[in-house]
This record gives C-alpha cells, sequence and structure tokens, in this order.
C-alpha cells in the first residue's frame, strides 16, 4: 500500500520512470506540492545507485568510482567514511546538488541521470551546516522553507506547528534563531528538511557539536520518523551513533563503497578476519615488515602498542604470527580473534592514519 | 493563491525581515544618504571650492565679428588654461546653442556679436572727440551662457576672465586711437594752436559687464543652489550603498548552506533572485524618495536651499529605477564574484567610493584633468549622475536623460547575465 495520500488513476502520464519489476506497484500520487503530478514506481528499493561517478574539474582522480548502492525502502541507512572519501559527493549527486560524471540512478524506481527538481521535493537534506537565516525565528525558518516550496496557508501552518513539535520548539518558535544554542540550531535544521514530507531523509553529520542530551532527543525523533516509514540515510563520525541507529550501512573511502550490509554482516565480515594483539614493547620496524611477510597476512595496522592484522585464515595466521613475534623475543600482552565494534571495523578498513579531507 | 506566486511572496517577506532586522544595513542605506545629504549640502552652500590645476571647462566661443576684437577674444580664450576652447563663425540659433550649453555639452558659451569691432572702435572714438555732443554708440553685449550643472565659482571665474578680457580689449583700442589723435593733434597745432584739447573720458564702458549667466535663457530661472547641484550626488552615492548590504547578506546565505538548501529542495533560481530583487529595488526607490523630501522639506527648514524637482519629475522615477537596477545588478555581480563575506565587505564598499571618485560624485568632473574627465566615462555612477543632473539641474527630461538611461540599463543586463550565467551553473550543478 502506499503510504501516501489518494492515489489518483492517470493513464496519460508521461512514462519518465521503468518498467516496474514482479512484486511492484506502480502508484500516481498527487504531489504535497500542488504544482505537480507524478508518476512514480513504488519500489521496494528507494535508491539504486549503479557504477555512478564524479569527477571535479581538474581532479586526478575522481570523488566517487564506479559506487553500487541498493538502500531499501524504510530502512535507516548508515554512510561511513573518512574526511574527503566522497561522502558528501555522493550526498550530493543523490540530493540533486552535483551532477554525476557518470553511472544510473534511480530515486524510487524513476531513472535519473540526475536528481530532477520535482524528484528533490521527495528527499529531505539536512546539510551538515547550519543552513537556517539567524535573524529570522523557527517559525518563520519554517514558513519561510514551506513557502518557497509553494505551501501556502492552512497546509503550510499545519505543517510548521507539526514540524516545531518534532523538534520540541513549540515554546521557543517565536524567538530568534542566533539566541539558540546549538542543539537547538541543530534541532531545527533537521525539521526544516522535514517541512515538505519527503519520502527520504538524507543527514550529513547530523549531531556535530551537540550535547549528549540533544544527540539522543535526535536520535529518538529520527526512530519516530523510520517507524512511520520515512527511508533515512545518515553519515556520521560517531560509530557508536551509527552501530545503534542504522539497519544497514555502508563504508566508503577513496570514492568506493568498500563494505555493505547490515551491521551485524559488516561486523561478522570482519570479525571472521580480524587479529588483534597487544605487544609489551610495541611493533618494531623489523618485526612489522616480518609480519607483513607472513602467508595469510592480508593487512597490518599498527597503533602504539595495539597491532591489529586482517587475514584470510585467521587461525592459522594467529599462530604464526605469535611464533613470528617470540622468534624476535617480544612479549605478547594480549591477542583476539574478530572485531569487537564497528569502530574497529572502521579503521581495520580505512587505516588509521590522518585524512586531510582533500 | 499560485504556489509561483507564494514562492515569490514567501521570498520577498523574508528578505524584507532580514533587512529590516539588520540594524547596521538598515543605518547604512538610510540614515548615511540622509545625513550625506544634509550635511554636504549645508556645508557646501555658497562656498567656493580649490579648484585644481589641470581642471578645464569646455568652451563655446561663436564669434560674429569680423575684425579684430573678436579674432583677440578667441585667442585670449584658446590660450586660456582654464579652458578648452571650440571657437565657430558660422551662424548658430539660438535655441540650438542654448540647449548645447544646457545639456552639458559645453559647460560655457561666449557670444561675440556681428560688427564688434566696428561698433567698439565707433563707440572709442566718439567719446574720444570732444566735438560729439552725445555718445550715440551703444555699449556691446557680449553674450555667456552656462551649463547649469557648472558651480556659482566656476561661472565666477568665468565671469572675471571675460571681463578682464574685455578691458583689455578697450584698453588697446583706447590707446591706439588716443595715440593717433595725439599725432593728428600735434599736427594741427602746429598749424592752428587754438585747437582745444583731447577729451578725457570718465569711463569708456565699450563693453556692457557681462553678468552672472541665466540658467534659463528662455524661462529666466535663475541660477541653481548649491543644494540643487549637490543633491544628484549624494542620491546616486546613497543608492549604491545598497550593494554592500545586498552582496553581504547573499554571500553569508551561500555560506551558511541556505542557498544549497533551497537548491536540494528544487526552489527556481529566478524565485530565489527575485526575492532579493524586488524588496531591494523597493528599499532604492524609497530611499530615493526621501531624499528628495529631505532636500524639498528638511533643508530649508534648517536654513538651506530647497531643492525642487525640475520641468518633469516622472522622468526621475525612469532615472531612479534605472540606477537601482544598477545598483542591484552590480551587488550581485560582487556576490557570485566574491568567496567569502570578507570579500565582499572590502570590495563592495571599496569599489563604491573608486566608482564614485572617478565618476565626479565626489569631486564635480569639470574641476578634474582631461585625462580624469575621460575616464569618469566608465563609470556607472558617473551616468547616474548625469541622468539626474539632466533632469534635476538642466530641466531636461526623459529625452536628455536617454543615453545615461541606456548606458545604466546596459551594465545592469551585462551584470545580471554574468550572474545568470554563475547562479544557473550553481544550481544546475
Amino acid at each position: 500500500m502506499c503510504r501516501r495520500g489518494p492515489i489518483i488513476r492517470d493513464a496519460s502520464g508521461a512514462d519518465k520512470g521503468r518498467v516496474p519489476a514482479a512484486g511492484e506497484q506502480t502508484c500516481y500520487h498527487r504531489q504535497r506540492h500542488p504544482l505537480h503530478f507524478h508518476r512514480f514506481v513504488h519500489s521496494p528499493l528507494i535508491v539504486e545507485i549503479e557504477g555512478l561517478c564524479k569527477t571535479y574539474p581538474g581532479a586526478e582522480r575522481r570523488a566517487v568510482d564506479e559506487v553500487d548502492l541498493r538502500i531499501a525502502r524504510g530502512r535507516i541507512f548508515g554512510l561511513l567514511g573518512p574526511n574527503g572519501a566522497g561522502k558528501t559527493t555522493l550526498l550530493s549527486m543523490l540530493c540533486g546538488l552535483l551532477r554525476p560524471s557518470g553511472g544510473r540512478m534511480r530515486i524510487d524506481g524513476v531513472e535519473t541521470a540526475a536528481t530532477t527538481a520535482a524528484m528533490r521535493r521527495r528527499i529531505g537534506l539536512v546539510p551538515q551546516d547550519l543552513a537556517l537565516h539567524p535573524s529570522l525565528t523557527a517559525h518563520e525558518n519554517l514558513e519561510y522553507f514551506g513557502g518557497v516550496q509553494g505551501l501556502g496557508g492552512g497546509a503550510l501552518a499545519k505543517r510548521v506547528a507539526e514540524c516545531l513539535a518534532i523538534a520540541g520548539l513549540e515554546g521557543l518558535a517565536n524567538r530568534r534563531v542566533e539566541t539558540y544554542s546549538g542543539g537547538l540550531k541543530r534541532r531545527l535544521n533537521l525539521v526544516i528538511a522535514l517541512i515538505h514530507e519527503p519520502d527520504l531523509l538524507v543527514l550529513d553529520e547530523p549531531t556535530v557539536g551537540i550535547d549528549p542530551q540533544s544527540r539522543r532527543f535526535i536520535h529518538e525523533q529520527l526512530r519516530r520518523l523510520n517507524a512511520a516509514g520515512m527511508t533515512i540515510i545518515y553519515t556520521s563520525h560517531y560509530m557508536e551513533e551509527v552501530e545503534a541507529l542504522c539497519d544497514e550501512l555502508a563504508i566508503i573511502d577513496h570514492g568506493r563503497i568498500i563494505a555493505q550490509g547490515t551491521v551485524t554482516e559488516v561486523l561478522n565480515r570482519l570479525a571472521s578476519s580480524l587479529i588483534q594483539l597487544r605487544l609489551a614493547g610495541g611493533l618494531s620496524a623489523a618485526l612489522e615488515s616480518e609480519l607483513r611477510a607472513l602467508p595469510g597476512v592480508t593487512d597490518l595496522q599498527a597503533d602504539g602498542h595495539a597491532v591489529r592484522i586482517e587475514s584470510d585464515d585467521p587461525l592459522l595466521t594467529l599462530s604464526r604470527v605469535l611464533e613470528c613475534v617470540r622468534g624476535r623475543g617480544e612479549r605478547v600482552t594480549s591477542a583476539s580473534l574478530g572485531a569487537v565494534n564497528l569502530e574497529q571495523v572502521y579503521i581495520a578498513l580505512t587505516g588509521a592514519s590522518l585524512r586531510d579531507g582533500s | 493563491m499560485r504556489p509561483a506566486l507564494i514562492a515569490l511572496v514567501t521570498s520577498v517577506r523574508k528578505e524584507t525581515r532580514i533587512i529590516l532586522r539588520d540594524r547596521e544595513a538598515f543605518l547604512l542605506l538610510f540614515l548615511m544618504p540622509f545625513v550625506f545629504v544634509l550635511v554636504m549640502s549645508l556645508a557646501l552652500q555658497g562656498s567656493f571650492r580649490e579648484h585644481s590645476q589641470g581642471a578645464r571647462a569646455k568652451l563655446l566661443v561663436i564669434n560674429h565679428d569680423d575684425g579684430a576684437i573678436g579674432e583677440k577674444l578667441a585667442e585670449q580664450f584658446r590660450s586660456a588654461r582654464h579652458f578648452t576652447t571650440e571657437i565657430r563663425t558660422e551662424q548658430v540659433a539660438p535655441e540650438e546653442l542654448e540647449a548645447e550649453v544646457r545639456l552639458g555639452h559645453y559647460k560655457f558659451a561666449i557670444i561675440i556679436p556681428p560688427k564688434t569691432t566696428e561698433q567698439a572702435v565707433k563707440r572709442v572714438a566718439q567719446q574720444l572727440d570732444a566735438t560729439v555732443a552725445q555718445v550715440t554708440q551703444q555699449p556691446i553685449a557680449i553674450g555667456l551662457l552656462a551649463d547649469p550643472a557648472v558651480h556659482a565659482d566656476q561661472r565666477a571665474l568665468m565671469m572675471t576672465t571675460l571681463n578682464r578680457a574685455l578691458q583689455e580689449v578697450e584698453t588697446g583700442i583706447l590707446l591706439k586711437q588716443v595715440g593717433e589723435a595725439g599725432k593728428r593733434l600735434v599736427r594741427a597745432r602746429q598749424l592752428f594752436p587754438e585747437i582745444p584739447a583731447v577729451r578725457a573720458p570718465d569711463a569708456l564702458h565699450t563693453f556692457a559687464e557681462v553678468k552672472d549667466p541665466p540658467y534659463d535663457v528662455t524661462t529666466g530661472l535663475r541660477p541653481p543652489t548649491s543644494v540643487q547641484q549637490g543633491a544628484p550626488s549624494w542620491i546616486v552615492l546613497g543608492m549604491f550603498l545598497l550593494v554592500i548590504p545586498l552582496s553581504v547578506t547573499f554571500i553569508r546565505e551561500r555560506q551558511l548552506g541556505t542557498l544549497q538548501r533551497l537548491h536540494s529542495l528544487g526552489v527556481s533560481p529566478w524565485v530565489v533572485m527575485a526575492g532579493k530583487i524586488i524588496p531591494y529595488l523597493v528599499i532604492n526607490q524609497i530611499q530615493f524618495g526621501l531624499i528628495l523630501l529631505e532636500g524639498m522639506y528638511v533643508l530649508p527648514w534648517l536654513g538651506g536651499d530647497a531643492l525642487t524637482l525640475g520641468h518633469t519629475p516622472g522622468a526621475l522615477i525612469v532615472v531612479s529605477l534605472a540606477t537601482s537596477a544598477t545598483a542591484i545588478g552590480f551587488a550581485f555581480l560582487i556576490a557570485v564574484m566574491a568567496r567569502t563575506t570578507e570579500q565582499a565587505h572590502v570590495f563592495a564598499p571599496a569599489s563604491i567610493l573608486i566608482l564614485a571618485a572617478i565618476g565626479g560624485v565626489m569631486v564635480p568632473k569639470f574641476v578634474m584633468p582631461v585625462i580624469m574627465q575621460q575616464i569618469a566615462a566608465v563609470s556607472p555612477l558617473s551616468w547616474a549622475l548625469e541622468a539626474l543632473l539632466d533632469v534635476l539641474v538642466r530641466a531636461g527630461g526623459l529625452r536628455e536623460a536617454a543615453p545615461e538611461i541606456g548606458g545604466l540599463l546596459l551594465f545592469a543586463g551585462c551584470c545580471f547575465a554574468v550572474v545568470i550565467v554563475r547562479f544557473r551553473r550553481y544550481f544546475r550543478a
């Protein structure tokens, strides 16, 4: 069943989408935006991306490189990656802020080279920056972002009131935003993206620089919105947030998706291939090169006394590693197999070195 | 209401709210020009300004005299360092000549009537001749016309120069005639010792004194006041000050990410632009109206001269709209070119001040060196100023101000063309 409003059957509508696959439903919704009657295919996948690329003019390498991504309707999807990995570029293409250099995108079943204005109205973007007018009140900000999309009168007033309630800002609605705390501004930044009732909410690090209470409040609201059927794409550098909030996730680095699946799948994938050691005297250069040369070792990361080794055959590799360490006269204080949390997976996949974000 | 109209109204309302809540911008847009007009008009009232060494006013000498006096006068002005002199000997219709001067093509015109030399010689001879009972030859009236936009001090300089030149010519004629008469007298006394001496006239008055030229030969209006001449400059400067808040707010919104957010929502760039243009256009018109009202009512109340709206006040509306369009276009141009608000904060006021200075807003163009007067032609503030002078000072209308209005609109069009290209590129990603 369609979630959105009354269905209007319209046989004369221009076919801009694909032929629906088995199990899919073709729906003709009267858009909330009264300007458009837009046909779309009610696909179980709200986002389908194939071979998506983006090369900035003058850049030597692609910012986004042959990315494939499928996001199911009604899920909370986490997108992780270090600075400069290509997250924002990917989200920008999805939201129609950037034109892809290549590849295909389908938003709710409608194939599009670049996200069109009508498609954009079905996506709510919560940018990392506080994209608000500081000298306006929360009420005026919501009224403005609703009004410029053609919403007016009672419908706009109703949506503004609903959004203020979601953000818990009813009592502060008539105060100028410049007088708000960081947490209040973040909440308003979130609900402005909801004013037009999007199907897909894209959040780019929405909890940066706020206190744990505000973060918790935002998470609760996101869960509620998701429970009501909204699909959410969430990027963050806080691994525990993504682990607790998201059903699925993808890790992107150097413009490529390097891991994708449910949180458990991603954790298990690495859990079965990761060896973690603590060395009493740290990792010397000679020992590191010896360990790297061992059969079965695919990657090695060192952080002080901690050493993480990826392997195709962790059990056999562990015995070789321990033998090698002992042979060098070094003492192992602890050793374990498998990942403990998402952050360890993330570090294992993307490396521990600093990124300049370029 | 149609959704597109709702979007436009919402955009305009938001921009208006932001402007009204930005106290600094509000002061910049309204208080500064208001105080400027008040202070500058009162301070400069009746004052004389220093003239730059290189300043040369454009002068037209119509020499209808076929004798030595016309030639000598023309030669004196041709070599005068304050003037760039053009000499014509052919007949020019008085209306045509007056229009050329009134529209500022020449700052001054001197008309030397036909038979000036003959009449001057005759008048001096009559005055020297003791046998002539009454001098019948009337003083010769040398005509002078001045561009209404020329300040009083420049007119005074012109009159002094002209009167001095005429005195020199008169003295020359007198000396020549006295010398000749003296020789004749010596010869005559040798034959007839009882011949009386030559009459020594008290004053010759060969030429009528040249007075302050009338503002308008046909209507006989009095010369424009310093308020009338100064107000257009401050009006133009005041109107162009909106470049600062408009460009800065635009860049701030780009930095805050609200423009990107609008883009992500599929809002038309036209709505975004119109949402900014309309309130600033209205504000500019209010500013313009307030400055005119200030000149008309506040300045006389403080003891200054009153501003009058010229012969065609309707033309002022067109000039004002064209000036606003240019200022807004320029503001948008800065907004799309500057990367940060800091850049706009520096570049916007600096560019306005430079364009104002070279455009004759700070210092009248006619006191600038020739090279600077040529450079002034590239400043849109100069075009706006000349258009206002055409209407407020030179009693012109739309036809007279049309070249400047055309220039302003062309400049605004070019600015908007660049802005639209950049803006569409931004919105199309």
